[in-house]
């Protein structure tokens, strides 16, 4: 049996439910942990689309979420910036060096890129602790507090509401993005990149594209992640965070746009669950990425589109073709 | 200066060449690389600081133990996760080992890790250095290497002279045609896999007194390892080895002449170099295999 569950209604519903949080009264903890979790639906959105959607297997997103926070962070500490000119210099940043990595990465495939993006990721890590010059080292720039001083509402609200904001704009960007031109390229291109080639779908160019569409979402998610947080510490963009931008993807669905809303949702919701226990944390992702792979290839997702209808996407792998 | 550098990086290196060789292995007969083996390897190191610490026990009894208790954790990770992934693409074998690598982790850090956040393993032989031609060595630095060099011969005539080594190869070089001439490929894969995690938990039982313990440590050698296999051409065994010293020398180089925090990067650097500029590594032949 399908359920009648429209997804325009479905999206609809949860955007107010959002929205409303803050003038319902929600406790500023319970505001923070809805933040937390729009900011890793952008993220897991980025890498799902250069994972899942453009077959390249990078481990960089990490790093280039850091790039953003520490880019937007240091240009308001050192320059003096005001953060809504810091904030998209800082995507600039992000967006850029992650076109720049894509242009020895195009020359990788498979386990090859997948290697060379994790030692990036592992450079720029050591990079944030020890180039004490511009990053301030190991115990991380303390920001100066935000505020959004002509409009009536609290910091704490000011970035929740602007975070909802560029979320709910920049997943209807992916939407379209994906339903048209470039979307198609990009899934050609994963399929077989000698067929796409013999499309004239220009290869060098539609794998920079989505390694820029990727690093563009991690600088976004970066610079509010670093207004979220008000300090931004190295040790915030290690193998830990890779991992669970990973397992945010694989376990909503791999190369599914709400697969990676509802992943990275349910996966903030765990991880603050088990906020005081790492090894449960540790062991939670590991277990789920594994009973991922293992028993629903497809994600969460799959589930939803058994039973709910009206929730196809284009360009999505059907069941049964992994 | 030159000469300890050399020697320090000698040792490190023989480790490094140690857990490259287990990554190789693996490789070699599936052409999938276990991002879970620097996990194996801490589970090794545990195991055997559980026996030497913890029960009490001599070195070599709580080495076997080690390397027992990793065998089966291969096996059982095979049967549990590996073989129903046989037929499936190669994201979803990097993807779920790299979720096991998080499990052992996990696991890991509930079992050994609330000892603080380094746990220090008694040395193996005597810790005072020996002078050799007037440079101090550490006896333990001599065991490891020579430790290390026994698995690598060990490992070649197994693959050189015994059936079991060259149903390996051949799973790697053709799955069909392995079926085709009656090699069972999935209890190969089985043994290979349990294979790589005994070699991975040799190497951590050697590691273990050098460096201290951790549940983190895994990832930083395979980082290394990876380093060691790019640099010799991924799937080459003797390449693994010689990548591993030279990752080690390197390592030891940049720490002592560049900038000491140089040593812990200069993994990485020598990965994407080698990737950019000659993906085949120095001594691959055949061009980089899709994965």
């Amino acid at each position: 049996m399908r359920l009648p569950l429209p997804r325009r209604a479905v999206l609809a519903a949860a955007v107010i439910g959002f929205a409303v949080l803050p003038p319902a009264g929600a406790n500023p903890y319970f505001i923070y942990i809805a933040n937390l979790g729009l900011v890793y639906v952008l993220l897991a959105i980025g890498l799902n689309m250069l994972i899942g959607y453009a077959g390249q297997l990078a481990f960089a997103n990490a790093a280039l979420f850091g790039i953003g926070a520490y880019a937007t962070g240091l240009l308001r500490v050192d320059h003096g910036l005001p953060f809504f000119l810091a904030f998209p210099a800082g995507v600039a940043v992000a967006t850029a060096i992650g076109v720049v990595i894509a242009l020895p990465a195009l020359r990788l495939r498979g386990l090859y890129l997948a290697l060379a993006s994790i030692a990036f990721a592992q450079f720029c890590l050591w990079a944030f602790v020890h180039w004490e010059r511009v990053t301030y080292g190991a115990g991380g720039v303390r920001l100066p507090r935000l505020s959004f001083a002509p409009l009536p509402v609290s910091v704490e609200v000011g970035i929740y509401y602007l975070t909802l904001g560029l979320v709910v704009l920049m997943s209807w960007l992916a939407w379209n993005m994906l339903r048209s031109r470039v979307g198609r390229a990009l899934v050609a291109l994963r399929e077989s990149e000698v067929a796409a080639s013999a499309l004239a779908i220009d290869l060098t160019r539609y794998k920079a594209y989505a390694f820029g569409v990727s690093a563009m979402f991690a600088g976004v998610a970066g610079g509010l992640f670093s207004a979220l947080l008000g300090i931004v510490t190295p040790e915030t963009f290690d193998l830990y965070q890779v991992v669970s931008h990973f397992a945010m993807v694989v376990v909503g669905g791999i190369g599914s746009l709400w697969g990676a809303i509802i992943g990275a949702a349910l996966l903030v919701g765990l991880q603050e669950v088990l906020r005081a226990f790492r090894e449960l944390q540790e062991i939670a992702f590991g277990a789920l990425i594994l009973f991922t792979v293992l028993f629903m290839p497809s994600g969460l997702i799959a589930f939803i589109k058994r039973f709910a209808s009206g929730w196809d996407e284009p360009l999505r792998r059907t069941e049964g073709d992994r | 200066m030159l000469p300890f550098l050399l020697v320090s990086g000698l040792t490190t290196g023989a480790l490094y060449a140690l857990v490259a060789i287990g990554l190789v292995l693996v490789y070699r007969s599936t052409t999938h690389i276990n991002f879970a083996h620097g996990e194996l390897f801490m589970v090794g190191g545990f195991l055997a600081y559980t026996g030497v610490v913890i029960l009490g026990w001599p070195y070599v009894p709580s080495l076997i133990l080690a390397v027992i208790g990793t065998f089966i954790l291969g096996i059982v990770s095979d049967r549990a996760i590996f073989r129903p992934l046989i037929h499936a693409p190669g994201l979803s074998m990097v993807l779920a080992t790299v979720g096991f690598s998080f499990l052992l982790k996990g696991i890991g850090r509930l079992l050994w890790g609330g000892r603080g956040e380094f746990t220090s393993m008694p040395p193996i032989v005597d810790p005072s250095p020996i002078f050799l031609a007037g440079l101090p060595i550490l006896p333990q630095q001599l065991v490891v290497l020579a430790a290390a060099v026994a698995c690598m011969l060990a490992l070649a005539a197994f693959f050189r002279g015994t059936t079991a080594g060259k149903s390996m190869q051949a799973t790697a070089e053709s799955t069909r045609a392995s079926y085709l001439v009656g090699i069972r490929v999935e209890r190969v894969y089985m043994y290979t896999w349990g294979a790589g995690a005994a070699i991975a938990a040799v190497a951590g039982c050697f590691m273990a007194p050098l460096t201290l313990l951790s549940p983190d440590i895994g990832f930083n050698l395979l980082l290394k390892a990876f380093a060691a296999t790019i640099l010799g051409g991924l799937g080459s065994m003797g390449g693994a080895v010689v990548g591993g010293f030279a990752v080690g020398i390197i390592e030891s180089l940049a720490g002592g002449y560049v900038y000491t925090a140089f040593q812990d990067v200069s993994a990485f650097i020598v990965i994407i170099a080698v990737l950019v500029l000659r993906p085949q590594g120095l001594f691959g032949t055949r061009p980089a295999r899709e994965a």
